[in-house]
């Protein structure tokens, strides 16, 4: 803004100033000058490139379905020949609307094309992030409980937290895919082609593809993600029916479909919406929170071993996050399995290698460095961020969009990433309630924590488990990017440790886990049809 | 935020007795940190109107000590059980140097250290910001033969001296922002000694880096470690009294900040937060009688009203020494 330095400067010019006024003025004038510095933010994330997948998935309506039975479980009707009159007539309001667009569709357009998958998890991440907040503790002492059927209340539904996040991004990613496996299936079944490769009038935003347009799958992410992001996150209903509702109107404008198949993609993405939902109600996330005679048997049980049980470190004390996640449904093992595939005990709270991990903890808290610091804070991921979970998927997120994947195979990605965090996330917490081990600061009052504590049991570390299986999964996916992410699991579980809220065993243990389960969402896909 | 002291400066008995300090400025800092974010970040700011005479010098060494146990989440006045009190001490060193009778430089740097006294949460402490200032006399006319008029412009530039991190509020020591301000400043003082003066500050703060590749605030998701910092207005007036070795100014500072947005319920504060308040704020200053070019400095600052930021009660002591090179 050199226009404020400029009318200082006239301002200088006009005054009847001496000649040594001038220098020092100068300097200020120049410093007010240099100080309306650029605030532009540099954002990579938010400038999704238009992706012309570089395989269209053709044969996607084969491969396995996970909760529909078959891909034709939900009916889309015929649709019209491309040379009936109402087919034709819809071409022509999609000329129509191409050549009316206003600025503010050609950004919709923009920023929608080619990126439906990767955009909506974006959308997702922002979600959790914005209802990642504990609610506040009464003048009581006591916490109040979000409630589902008063979103907006005080606490907001949901608190997003770890565990729930892990869930929604699952039945999210689920849902997407299963509903877009089944759009491929119709695709392919009735091969109507895309609107600008029948009238070479309409104009396509992206290279023509040979996908087939009807139903649209622009459509059928808008309406299954709608209605999945509605139940998880009920409050923020109006900006997500209007992203929805922009989303299949850049489909249009964009010359990839016409508003038939648009509402056939609707109607098969809410359809598959209602039973993934189906699903969601029945999974014992209602109960997940647990109560108070919980709580109070899960000290005991560790009193009884001869251990000491988790306290909270809260003021007033607050219930440990969802202390009965453990029990809620996983995607793709039985409680049994998922008991199975859980690390063994923890040290004994009266153990030498307990005393000897507390120490370290102490030592490394007390003599932190500004580089681990970072590495503390850079994985905090905490309240207010898009949780553990919502950091893997910003990382896939790269990957996906460099690989140029069909929207049917980025979903996949994010199904396999979610289902893995989801099932890992149920047996964490099934083993953190079983061992209810208290954090470093609860055995030493004296270690500090550079990080926020989290509010409940200390192993195994969450943060590990988490990046365990996310660092498994994407490096099946993605083997170029296998040991970086590796690597990024290593310092997302030892920044729990620079934190001072995680002692090394919880770490060590929790990757493990995470890394097991890794495997074996990984094997339960390997013959699903799209490798 | 600072008080300094220096409405006394022309003590016309003081220039008799103790010539290198008549005129001596006082650039104790440090009053007021009231924000969630220790205030200290302000700390450095030199606020009063007084220069140093050509090729004067003056040292100040002051120890501030600010707490609260309430704080302002948005507007909700609230205490949390999680921290308790923030107490935030401070030892900030300032030089100033004389150019010539219109023009006068300060460098000033705080120490800065933070502890909760409940909850889990670590103390930070560190180097702060380097501040650079100066100021520039414009006029000083006489008024109706018996008041003197004095109008500064004062600009200032600050950069922080360690790599400290601003994410980690209320623990952190700063918001590590790079600035540069510009202020205009007048002083108006009577032979009786009575003085009333004020100015008005922008602050232009830089972009802001954080360990973290993505953060919410004011109601956006941004995937990126770049926070953009609004800029900031600060405001003040003092009135006082000073006669012989004594000096008294008493008055109020506000700060408003240009955009940002509130600590979510129950959320942590987040370091482009808008942080606003007025605080009221009172000094006394006493040149020490048998030791020339010493002044002692006192000051407290009690936060009135305020949104994102603690209710601190903040005391200050320090000592300045002038003299010529």
């Amino acid at each position: 803004m050199r226009s404020i330095s400029e009318r200082v400067s006239r301002a200088l010019a006009a005054a009847p100033l001496r000649t040594r006024h001038l220098l020092p003025l100068a300097v200020i004038a120049g410093v007010v000058g240099l100080a309306s510095c650029d605030k532009t933010i540099t954002v990579p994330e938010e400038s999704l490139p238009a992706i012309a997948a570089t395989n269209v998935d053709a044969n996607a309506g084969t491969w396995r379905m996970l909760v529909l039975t078959s891909p034709d479980q939900v009916v889309v009707p015929d649709p019209a020949p491309i040379t009936s009159a109402a087919y034709q007539a819809e071409l022509t309001s999609a000329k129509t609307a191409q050549a009316i667009m206003s600025d503010a569709q050609r950004a919709a357009v923009q920023y929608w094309t080619g990126a439906g998958v990767l955009r909506w998890n974006q959308i997702e991440r922002e979600l959790v992030a914005r209802f990642n907040l504990p609610p506040a503790p009464r003048a009581d002492g006591s916490y109040p409980l979000p409630d589902a059927e008063n979103p907006f209340g005080d606490p907001n539904f949901p608190f997003a937290n770890p565990p729930y996040a892990s869930r929604a991004y699952s039945y999210v990613s689920v849902a997407q895919y299963e509903a877009l496996k089944a759009a491929w299936y119709y695709k392919y079944k009735f091969n109507r082609p895309a609107p600008s490769r029948t009238d070479a009038g309409i104009k396509s935003a992206i290279p023509a593809s040979t996908l087939p347009s009807y139903p649209s799958e622009d459509a059928v992410l808008s309406g299954v993600t709608a209605e999945m992001l509605k139940l998880m996150f009920p409050a923020a209903i109006d900006e997500i029916t209007l992203k929805a509702a922009q989303e299949r109107d850049a489909a249009l404008l964009s010359g990839r479909a016409t508003s038939s198949d648009i509402a056939a993609g609707l109607a098969l993405g809410k359809a598959v919406a209602t039973l993934v939902i189906n699903r969601a109600r029945a999974d014992g996330m209602g109960a997940a929170a647990g109560n108070a005679a919980m709580w109070k048997s899960l000290a005991d049980a560790a009193t009884a071993k001869g251990e000491i049980a988790w306290l909270s470190q809260e003021s007033p004390a607050r219930p440990p996050m969802l202390m009965n996640f453990g029990s809620v449904k996983a995607w793709t093992m039985t409680p049994a399995e998922v008991t199975s595939l859980e690390p063994a005990p923890p040290p004994s709270t009266s153990s030498a290698q307990m005393k000897a991990d507390l120490a370290e903890v102490k030592q490394t808290t007390d003599n932190l460095t500004r580089e681990q610091l970072a590495i503390a804070l850079k994985w905090n991921d905490g309240a207010g961020t898009s949780t553990p979970p919502g950091h893997w998927n910003a990382i896939a997120s790269t990957y996906v969009r460099d690989a140029k994947m069909s929207e049917v195979r980025a979903a996949r990605v994010y199904a396999l990433l979610n289902m893995a965090m989801h099932d890992v996330a149920v047996g964490c917490w099934d083993t953190k309630m079983k061992n209810f081990n208290p954090r470093p600061a609860q055995l030493d009052p004296t270690i500090k924590t550079t990080i926020g504590l989290p509010n409940f049991p200390s192993y195994p570390s969450g943060h590990s488990t988490f990046s365990g299986a996310a660092a498994t999964v994407l490096g099946t996916i993605f083997p170029q990017g296998a040991a970086s992410f590796d690597a990024m699991a290593d310092e997302a579980g030892i920044s729990r440790l620079y934190g001072g809220i995680h002692y090394r065993s919880d770490i060590v243990s929790g990757k493990a886990h995470g890394k097991r389960i890794g495997a074996w969402v990984v094997n339960y896909l390997s013959t699903d049809g799209a490798n | 935020m600072s008080r300094p002291l220096p409405h006394c400066a022309h003590a016309g008995r003081l220039a008799a007795r103790a010539p290198s300090i008549a005129r001596a400025l006082s650039l104790a800092t440090l009053l007021v940190s009231p924000v969630v974010a220790p205030r200290t970040a302000r700390a450095q700011t030199l606020e009063d109107a007084e220069l140093l005479q050509p090729r004067q010098a003056a040292v100040t060494v002051m120890y501030g000590h600010d707490a609260w146990d309430q704080y302002w989440e948005g507007s909700l006045k609230r205490s949390n059980g999680n921290i308790g009190t923030i107490t935030t001490s401070s030892i900030t060193s300032t030089v100033g140097y004389g150019v010539n009778k219109r023009l006068t430089l300060f460098a000033s740097l705080p120490y800065v250290s933070t502890e909760a006294s409940q909850g889990v949460l670590h103390g930070m402490e560190g180097r702060q910001d380097f501040t650079l200032m100066a100021k520039y006399r414009v006029a000083n006319p006489l008024i109706a033969g018996r008041a003197r008029l004095k109008l500064l412009a004062v600009g200032a530039a600050g950069i922080p001296t360690s790599d400290y991190t601003p994410d980690f509020l209320p623990m952190s020591i700063g918001l590590h922002s790079k600035s540069l301000s510009a202020r205009g400043a007048a002083h108006l003082q009577d032979r009786t000694g009575w003085f009333i003066d004020g100015f008005a500050e922008r602050k232009w703060r830089a972009n802001v880096t954080l360990d973290r590749s993505s953060y919410y605030t004011n109601g956006q998701w941004i995937e990126s470690n770049e926070v953009a910092m609004p800029d900031v207005a600060v405001y003040r007036a003092t009135v006082g009294w000073q006669r012989e070795a004594w000096c008294i100014p008493v008055g109020l500072t506000s700060q408003r900040t240009l955009g940002g947005g509130d600590i979510r319920r129950q959320d942590m504060p987040f370091v482009s937060n808008r942080m606003n308040f007025t605080a009221a704020h009172a000094e006394l200053m006493y040149y020490l009688p048998r030791l020339a070019g010493l002044r002692l400095d006192l000051g407290a600052a009690h936060t009135l009203s305020g949104r994102n930021v603690g209710q601190s009660t903040t005391i200050m002591t320090g000592l300045t020494y002038a003299f010529h090179l």
